[in-house]
């Protein structure tokens, strides 16, 4: 930090010098104590780059908690399966896969799509988060 | 599983906290018929990759984007499906579901366009209303 004292006493005052120009033993030590309330103050003061916490956590939906065989909260659809991707969740789902069709590439190519695994999933309702209900439609891809 | 001539595969990025492949609805984007056994669902230029490779974790994604649409009925056939321990609990009934797709990778100067909605197929569906976590007791 740079303060300017009007009187011009400046060097003075900072560097305990009195009459004469700082010697560079002077600044380094000057220099040394300057450090100090910075230094004690960056626990105190996050990263400009680190955005504040809200207390409660986000507003996104949990991830079902159990895994998949992948190590991924996903669960496959099926007969019996959960159908749904929210934990803590109560409304409308849809669960579809297996889809199967046909569709042409810019070069002219045609190239089926779909496989088992080709899956979509709609939520749409309540669900839990921040400590609070939330609501709102997600569709799993 | 991908099958072994799969040579895309587009999909949300996990996020952060998990959720896997899962993405909001923008408003206006999901609609339901007034008894509910019907609905439409369309998204534009959704924010996706491609990632041919997965489930590997070191599977290259490539910026991409689809826009879709998904629509699907209630055949009626009753389905429950409930698991105590794992605290859900669906009831609803089968559908028919089937899709229109739209995919662009620039990077790769890719495209591709799914012919119309009503020629694609779904072996498996299901609609209706669940609980969960800490809904399932309520």
């Amino acid at each position: 930090m740079n303060e300017v004292d009007p009187t011009g006493d400046s060097h003075r005052v900072l560097f305990g010098n009195a009459g004469l120009s700082p010697t560079r033993r002077d600044i380094l030590k000057s220099s040394a104590f300057a450090l100090l309330p910075l230094a004690t103050a960056l626990p105190n003061h996050a990263s400009p780059n680190q955005q504040p916490m809200t207390a409660n956590g986000g507003t996104d939906p949990y991830p079902i908690p159990w895994l998949d065989r992948f190590g991924s909260h996903n669960q496959a659809a099926g007969i019996g399966n959960e159908p749904g991707h929210i934990y803590h969740f109560k409304g409308r789902v849809v669960r579809c896969n297996n889809f199967t069709g046909m569709g042409t590439d810019n070069k002219g190519n045609r190239i089926a799509f779909g496989a088992p695994s080709t899956d979509y999933g709609i939520m749409q309702g309540e669900y839990w988060a921040a400590r609070t209900t939330q609501h709102g439609a997600f569709v799993h891809i | 599983m991908a099958p072994a001539n799969e040579v895309h595969d587009f999909h949300p990025p996990i996020s952060h906290c998990g959720l896997f492949w899962t993405v909001p609805v923008p408003q206006g984007g999901l609609s339901f018929s007034s008894d509910g056994n019907s609905f439409t669902l369309v998204m534009r230029s959704v924010a996706l990759i491609d990632q041919p490779g997965f489930p590997k974790l070191d599977a290259l994604g490539t910026p991409a984007t689809m826009s879709f649409k998904l629509v699907g009925k209630s055949t009626g056939e009753p389905v429950k499906y409930e698991d105590a321990p794992k605290h859900f609990r669906f009831t609803g009934t089968r559908a028919a579901c089937q899709l229109e797709a739209q995919v662009e990778v620039p990077s790769i100067g890719f495209s591709w366009k799914s012919d119309p909605l009503s020629t694609s197929k779904c072996a498996f569906a299901i609609m209706g209303e669940e609980v969960n976590g800490r809904y399932y007791d309520s």
